[in-house]
């Protein structure tokens, strides 16, 4: 895969065609969460491209597989209900049908609920392309009493069908090659027949359409048709030579409209449903040995509200906890050994190359601080987080979660499923930004971005524990935590109501709970721990790199002056710690540590007890600022990816904002108050 | 004769009390207008005699309803014009409905009952009054007003709403489907459901457009008061 070099922004046509070198295109078509993304997983191995059409935040993965000899190509289209315009996956599933021509279409489809599933199974039939079906999940419709009879199904679709375990790799094979035998053979299957009173209304239609001397993207007479009556000229491009076929399509939806008296396009999914179901019907028989218990019946307890807000609370302290203290200890572990072992080589590195001057010293904060920085924000949190992260959403659990939740988010502007990067950000603001891009639109995006700043991850919670915590007392400490909790509600209030436009409805599929299995899991969660590794890496070295550069010049004792005012002025703070808040980007807890070993160095050893020169208020406002400003870098990156760089800026100033307004409301209020 | 804003005041206020009671909150939010837009308005209507302020909320007046049903009955009429006749497609009629009602005199109106042949309901599902100002009954309260346990029927989609009704439509929930409440979401939150197997949550705002009909389901189904 590395032979060709692909933005995330280029055609999906053109990285198509750059990847496929004449080899077979496969593509995967299926309902969310029937094993589509498994399946591809199985399929393909770790070199995946990713390609949306512009406007459009559907991902489609591309990649490459192997059989025997030979190669194919395989794009894992967005899961989707249906092939329609309705919702944006399945205008983009359809779009990418047509406009790529797959020489295959492979329909993953879930044996536990195949009515639903063959829905969209007889659309793409509709459209006319060489497929093969997978049946998916047949383990778990075994579980469920059932057993799908895969020639019954063969025979009445009229394309191969085969069953498979796609997370176990069970039968997987046969599918490929069956698939790649439909490619070659380029057999169109026939199409489906809907009751013969609406048949007779396509008909005209289909005739029109054949005596086209040329149909857009090589489609087949009936695929034409149906697209037209459906209502999809757009994706054709209605040409003059178009225009008559287009006019019976618009009758025979007049004409469907007076027979059925409703809308055509619900005539033709009630037409398709009932055949889905016809066929379904006939293929399903009970399983001999009846039903087998399983984690289906969890279900009951995690969304119905009494049980399953308990346990939502349980799971979001244990996904809390879990960051906070497995995420913690893995950190300190990690950076003692980082300390003992890779410091000493890259420093003797460094010194080799660059001597022991300032310059080495700058190299050293990059190199070794910073390399160290996203390494112990990466292996302890994200990818922690994403373990966890890939076994609530392959057990089913996020959904329970997302429709529990979702009228408490409503109210911050998000969907239900926006509660999971809220507490995650509390263990780690940088996995939580990433979990934001799962948000269905920008504008939740961007609020849960704002939001996950205002967070306070284990790092700020450290500096609020060491700074206040150990100095004066736990109930100060409780109050900067009500403070910053406060502002960030405040924060999703407010942005609820200035942003315009509003959280959109919610219809959701609940999906059934599924074992989730361990290779699967580690495999996702690797993919994305990738990401942030190589992505974000580079650039919180470069930011340690200047940083390093700013301490080690000794320039940074020159932003005392500029920052004077803002530090010492309004928020009442001695100037070193302004500094030491400045540093603190690079990792929020280094804000502390820097404190102490810059007091030391300006005010001697006596100063390494921060109350020497901090009263309390001091304290508490230097703890507030740094929970609340600037997010560190490894995070800003992560924002910058996910927002733009317009957009990560207004967060990160308004942070700051926020953070100075605060601290210098609470420098004043609690001297009042009788504080010191 | 009251002018076009007022007449489509009286739609709205009509359209609100078939669901509950017509606010002059509810109201400004259906019109798009502003609280105090709707406070002058509602002040000319009662002048008019059409409406009356029983507690704050909003009533319509027998010569009220009567205006309010002559305006729907246009609208309606309209938009089989344009759908029947016209051919236009079923999504766009609504918006230019709402254009034409304003000029459809009674002479029309019985010319084109005629000509259509008596229709019934509008393209959408909704029952057409009469002349004289009867209307059948709305069958059917929005699916957000029932609680875990309840076993219905839809029996239309509010609204107009034609994109919902189409996403709907393609996981198999459109009229005639039966559809079973089983969980309700805390704090008016959403509602699972389960249709033919499947099982979907759906917001409050998208349940409340899924008009659904009782006629089958026990008698055990609790109804939950509206907020």
């Amino acid at each position: 895969m590395s032979r060709v070099r692909l933005g995330p922004d280029d055609d999906p046509a053109v990285v198509v065609a750059a990847l496929r070198e004449d080899d077979p295109v496969i593509a995967l078509l299926g309902n969310p969460n029937v094993g589509k993304s498994s399946l591809f997983n199985r399929l393909t191995g770790i070199g995946v491209e990713t390609a949306h059409y512009p406007g459009t935040t559907q991902v489609m993965n591309l990649g490459d597989t192997r059989v025997g000899e030979r190669r194919a190509v395989v794009i894992d289209l967005p899961g989707t209900y249906s092939l329609s315009d309705q919702a944006a996956e399945s205008a983009v599933t359809r779009r990418a049908l047509v406009e790529l021509r797959p020489d295959v279409a492979v329909a993953v489809v879930d044996a536990t609920n195949l009515a639903r599933n063959l829905y969209l199974v007889v659309q793409a039939i509709d459209l006319g392309l060489p497929m093969v079906v997978a049946l998916n999940l047949v383990d778990e419709a075994e579980r469920k009493g059932l057993a799908i009879d895969a020639a019954v199904l063969e025979a009445r679709l009229g394309v191969p069908v085969l069953p498979c375990v796609a997370v176990t790799g069970e039968g997987v094979d046969a599918v490929v090659h069956a698939a790649l035998a439909t490619a070659d053979a380029s057999v169109c299957p026939m199409p489906p027949t809907y009751d013969a009173p609406f048949e007779a209304l396509l008909k005209p239609v289909v005739t029109a359409a054949a005596e086209l001397p040329e149909r857009p993207g090589d489609l087949s007479p009936r695929a034409v048709a149906m697209l037209l009556f459906e209502g999809a000229p757009d994706l054709l491009g209605i040409s003059g030579a178009m225009a008559h076929v287009a006019g019976a399509a618009a009758e025979a939806r007049t004409a469907s409209q007076e027979a059925y008296a409703e809308p055509p396009q619900v005539t033709l999914a009630r037409e398709r449903h009932a055949l889905a179901g016809t066929v379904a019907e006939a293929a399903t028989g009970a399983r001999v040995g009846g039903r087998r218990r399983g984690p289906r019946d969890l279900w009951a307890l995690t969304s119905s509200p009494k049980t399953g807000v308990p346990l939502l609370v349980f799971v979001m302290a244990a996904l809390f906890g879990f960051l906070f203290v497995v995420g913690d200890f893995l950190a300190t572990g990690f950076s003692r050994l980082w300390a003992t072992f890779a410091s000493p080589v890259i420093s003797s590195a460094i010194h080799a190359v660059a001597g022991t001057g300032q310059v080495a010293e700058v190299l050293r904060w990059g190199f070794d601080a910073g390399i160290e920085a996203s390494l112990a924000i990466g292996l302890p949190y994200i990818l922690t987080f994403y373990v966890l992260l890939a076994i609530l959403e392959d057990s089913g659990y996020l959904n329970s979660l997302s429709f529990l939740a979702d009228r408490v988010m409503h109210h911050l502007g998000m969907h239900g499923r926006g509660l999971l990067p809220l507490v995650a950000a509390a263990g780690c603001n940088v996995p939580a930004m990433l979990a934001v891009r799962d948000l269905p639109t920008k504008r939740e995006r961007l609020i849960g971005s704002t939001l996950v700043a205002l967070v306070p991850c284990s790092a700020r919670t450290a500096v609020i524990l060491g700074a206040v915590g150990h100095y004066i007392g736990w109930q100060p400490a409780l109050g900067v935590f009500s403070v910053v909790f406060a502002v960030g509600i405040g924060t999703g209030l407010g942005m609820n109501k200035l942003f315009p436009g509003h959280t959109g409805g919610l219809v959701m599929e609940m999906f059934a709970f599924r074992r989730p299995r361990i290779g699967g899991i580690l495999k996702k969660a690797w993919a994305q721990f990738k990401e942030f590794l190589f992505v974000a890496t580079p650039i919180v070295v470069v930011g340690s790199l200047v940083l390093g550069a700013l301490y080690e010049t000794g320039w940074l004792w020159k932003l005392t002056g500029p920052l004077e005012p803002v530090v010492v002025g309004w928020l009442g703070l001695p100037a070193i710690a302004g500094l030491t808040l400045v540093l603190g980007t690079l990792r929020k807890e280094l804000a502390l540590q820097l404190l102490v070993t810059m007091a030391v160095v300006a005010m001697g050893s006596a100063a390494s007890d921060l109350t020497t020169f901090m009263t309390p208020t001091n304290l508490f406002v230097y703890a507030l600022v740094n929970a609340i400003a600037v997010p560190c870098i490894s995070t800003i990156t992560v924002l910058v990816r996910q927002q733009g760089w317009a957009r990560a800026v207004g967060i990160v100033a308004f942070t700051i904002g926020v953070a100075l307004l605060v601290g210098g409301i609470f420098a004043r209020l609690l001297p009042a108050l009788g504080w010191a | 004769m009251p002018s076009e804003t007022l007449e489509e005041y009286l739609e709205a206020i009509y359209k609100l009390s078939e669901h509950g009671e017509a606010r002059p909150s509810r109201l400004a939010e259906a019109m798009s207008v502003s609280a105090p837009t709707v406070t002058s308005t509602l002040k000319r209507l009662k002048a008019g005699g059409l409406i009356t302020r029983p507690g704050g909320a909003v009533a319509l007046t027998p010569a009220g309803r009567t205006e309010a049903l002559s305006i729907i009955r246009r609208h309606r009429l309209a938009e089989r014009l344009l759908v029947d006749v016209l051919g236009m497609p079923w999504e766009d009629v609504h918006e230019e409905a709402c254009k034409l009602e304003h000029a459809l005199s009674p002479k029309v109106q019985a010319a084109l009952e005629t000509y259509l042949v008596n229709p019934d309901v509008c393209p959408h599902g909704h029952p057409i009054p009469s002349a004289e100002g009867d209307v059948a009954e709305p069958t059917g309260e929005p699916l957000c007003g029932f609680d875990t346990g309840a076993d219905v029927e839809i029996v239309r989609i509010e609204e107009e709403d034609e994109r919902l009704l189409s996403y709907l439509a393609s996981l198999g929930m459109y009229p005639g489907t039966r559809v079973k409440v089983c969980d309700v979401a805390p704090f008016q939150g959403p509602l699972m459901v389960e249709v033919n197997g499947s099982r979907y949550a759906l917001g409050r705002d998208v349940a409340a457009k899924i008009v659904v009909g009782s006629s089958k389901a026990p008698s055990a189904t609790k109804k939950l008061t509206r907020r």
